[in-house]
């Protein structure tokens, strides 16, 4: 016996079965395909949430702006004070000549700066964080003990926000695991039950099959690649709609998302992600199929 | 042997010939005192116990609702006996797992009066399904199909679905893929029970080509014209008893 023709026929057979019953694969196909569009979704804000997180971690930076009136050495032995923190890894001081230049610099110059008298920008010190620990914890301990010292007048990052956001994102990822659940049960029990009326509508084939000495193996197996074709084709079907979706939803959402993501430009999922959803609807169509050729029985 | 179906109710047994006891091969078919019983209570089979040797052409005769349906479905284990034993082909077919019941059918070839066969595949793939379960080599499977469907005259129509087919030609595709895999038994129920008088003779001679061969071969019938013409051993049966065998010599 030879496992590729064997190979051969089961392929052949299970292509054979989805031409010759191609309303109940396109309902699995359809399934899956509706499954994996909220499940993409999710994906696709938890994807971009964690990329914003992500990118306030990287920058690892804590600004402390400075009182106006604080002399050069002031400055400086802030400086000194802010690299001494614990969790500091270097502090630049970014005096107000350099502050207003910098300004200059992002404006192109103009007319606006050529009217002020005096410089109205504060001297900052820009903080970068020592690598390890957790980001939102670590930089919220920093801008803390940054506020506690006299002359600093303000702290940007480190937020609050970010702490929430982390709690907000994990959030919609355990209510994505959650739904997730109930989608996949529910994609199961459809493909599972669309793929047995597949096989009762061939039981008589099944049945001759059997008389003539098939396996239940040999009898088993197509169905099985069936089902696995159709949750690839699923997943496939699901990315594509979403991607439309997407495209659709995107523009028209403009400041929703700015709220989510802030300015950063969306996202659409990594290839990566694709590619884990589309291996998730062949895995349901799979798994679908074993489940209602388990519950058929031939003579 | 000697034993008892406790579950039979006891009712007065005509008398049985003894099997008969030719020269030639051993016994491939063999039952002891077997019985059927549905959940309804009603006995499709009582108490049967017969030989069949290899080589042999053997009729199964009786009225319908006698059991030979019943007798040719215990003997490729589509369903199981009540009581007794059932050896075919050296295996107790009453106590065949279910993982061993295919390799017990790949050498079981079987026809029904009904054909069995699938609309949707050619007459070649229909026929190459014996061989496909098996595992053949596609250019084997392709050679024996199609020396199979000369031997049984359809290599012309191989191409074609069964439904274009006459009866008595999807019989033969039928037959074909019965014999394809060069089986040690054949089992014919009413192979020609839905054709007329010629085409019955066309497939009866068939099989008995395969019974030449050294096919095992058990045909249950009601046709009487047909176990004259043939005048082989004929078993038959009434009310789930056997009645009567008589052996082919004696016709």
């Amino acid at each position: 016996m030879s496992g590729l023709h064997q190979a051969w026929y089961f392929l052949r057979a299970a292509w054979r079965g989805l031409l010759g019953s191609p309303l109940p694969s396109l309902v699995s196909i359809a399934t899956i395909a509706v499954a994996v569009i909220p499940l993409g979704g999710l994906a696709i804000i938890t994807g971009n949430m964690r990329a914003l997180l992500d990118r306030q971690g990287e920058s690892r930076q804590v600004t402390a702006f400075l009182d106006v009136g604080l002399e050069p050495e002031q400055e400086a032995a802030l400086a000194r004070r802010a690299a001494s923190l614990r969790g500091v890894a270097r502090v630049e001081l970014v005096t107000r000549e350099a502050a207003l230049a910098r300004f200059r610099d992002r404006l192109g110059g103009g007319a606006l700066l050529e009217a002020l008298e005096e410089n109205p920008l504060p001297a900052s010190l820009e903080i970068t964080l020592a690598p390890g620990a957790d980001r939102a914890e670590e930089a919220g301990a920093v801008a803390a003990a940054l506020r506690a010292l006299p002359g600093v007048e303000q702290v940007a990052g480190g937020e609050a926000w970010v702490e929430g956001y982390a709690r907000a994102l994990a959030l919609v990822r355990g209510a994505g695991l959650g739904l997730g659940a109930i989608l996949a049960l529910a994609t199961l029990l459809i493909v599972a039950n669309t793929i047995r009326l597949a096989v009762y509508a061939r039981r008589e084939e099944l049945d001759i099959l059997a008389l003539v000495g098939a396996s239940r193996t040999f009898l088993r197996v197509p169905y099985l690649i069936e089902g696995a074709i159709q949750g690839t084709a699923g997943g496939l079907l699901g990315v594509l709609l979403l991607y439309g979706l997407y495209r659709i939803a995107v523009p028209q959402l403009g400041d929703a998302l700015e709220l989510f993501l802030g300015w950063s430009e969306p996202r659409f999922l990594a290839p990566a992600s694709v590619a884990a959803l589309v291996a998730g609807g062949a895995a349901f169509g799979l798994v679908g199929a074993a489940v209602a050729v388990a519950r058929t029985r031939v003579s | 042997m000697t034993g008892r179906v406790p579950a039979a109710p006891p009712a007065p047994r005509p008398p049985v010939r003894p099997i008969a006891r030719r020269p030639g091969g051993d016994p491939l078919i063999r039952l002891f005192h077997v019985s059927k019983a549905y959940a309804t209570g009603t006995f499709a089979l009582r108490d049967l116990s017969l030989e069949i040797r290899k080589g042999e052409l053997v009729f199964l005769t009786g009225p319908s609702g006698a059991g030979k349906t019943t007798l040719m479905k215990l003997l490729f284990a589509a369903e199981r006996p009540s009581e007794g034993q059932i050896l075919v082909l050296g295996r107790n077919v009453a106590r065949l797992g279910e993982r061993r019941i295919p390799a017990l059918r790949r050498r079981i070839g079987v026809v029904f009066q009904d054909f069995k066969l699938i609309p949707t595949r050619t007459v070649e793939e229909n026929v190459a399904l014996a061989l496909e379960v098996v595992g053949r080599p596609p250019r084997e499977v392709r050679s024996k199909v199609f020396a199979m469907l000369r031997r049984v005259g359809l290599q012309h129509r191989r191409h074609e679905l069964p439904p274009a087919l006459s009866g008595g030609e999807q019989q033969r595709v039928a037959l074909a893929r019965a014999l394809v895999n060069e089986p040690a038994i054949l089992l014919a129920d009413e192979p020609t029970g839905n054709l007329d008088p010629e085409l019955t003779i066309e497939i009866m001679d068939l099989i008995a080509a395969a019974a030449a061969r050294g096919t095992t071969v058990l045909v249950a019938t009601h046709d009487h014209a047909l176990i004259r013409r043939y005048a082989r051993r004929t078993l038959r049966l009434e009310a789930g008893r056997l009645v009567e065998d008589v052996p082919g010599a004696a016709r």
